[in-house]
């Protein structure tokens, strides 16, 4: 886990991860939060609607936001203020995601910093962009 | 940019930061006139008015406003720098 205090965070800064999408996650999510439309749990549904398999959650795949910025910036001092999410393709199960987020603006007063954050697949295609709001503990 | 259009542009951004295309803003507008005007809600107003304006604010700036116009009259300072 980073531990970025917020003296050390510079406009620009880029910190990211990978991660595989895989049937437990959906799974799980739908437990959760009891979405169980059937885009998300049942592939022949999802094949009639057009798409190559069941869809991941938007929100599963939203979820790694949280990450990037409770773990990787700043991690461990990070209070999520808030968040704007966009999506732009649809996530399956199997594909790996890369989560990136770059410090955008900071705000001196409030030691608050905005991330410009995007989510992209395999072959290069961004699934979400979002723009996120962290303070410091 | 003289008060008036300093305080046409606020408005725009109270409008935006409180989703509340009809919120009228003046001199006296405080955080008591404005139910969600919580301590997060500050912070996105400060934030869009320093890219608005670009400028900065100092905490202590910041701690010494009472109202609308207070901030109002503080960007126009700022910008006259």
């Amino acid at each position: 886990m980073n531990r970025y205090k917020f003296t050390e965070v510079k406009v620009g800064l880029v910190e990211g991860f990978t991660i595989s999408i895989n049937q437990g996650m959906m799974s799980s999510f739908a437990d959760i939060t009891g979405d169980v439309n059937p885009l998300h749990l049942d592939s022949t549904y999802a094949n009639n609607k057009g798409y190559k398999g069941k869809v991941c959650y938007g929100m599963l795949t939203s979820s790694f936001y949280s990450t990037l910025v409770g773990v990787y910036l700043p991690g461990e001092f990070c209070i999520l203020q808030g968040i704007e999410i966009n999506f732009s393709s649809p996530v399956y199960i199997g594909d790996v995601l890369r989560v990136e987020g770059v410090v955008d603006y900071i705000n001196e007063a409030y030691k608050v910093i905005e991330l410009k954050a995007s989510i992209t697949n395999q072959s290069g295609k961004k699934i979400s962009k979002a723009k996120i709001k962290v303070g410091f503990l | 940019m003289n008060k008036d259009n300093i305080l046409e542009a606020m408005q725009q951004i109270f409008r935006d930061v409180f989703d509340d295309e009809g919120l009228v803003i003046d001199n006296e507008t405080s955080a008591e006139d404005i139910e969600d005007w919580d301590s997060l809600a500050q912070i996105n107003l400060v934030i869009s008015m320093e890219k608005e304006f670009k400028v900065k604010f100092s905490l202590l700036e910041l701690a010494n406003l009472h109202n609308v116009g207070d901030m109002a009259d503080l960007i126009g300072q700022k910008l006259q720098q």
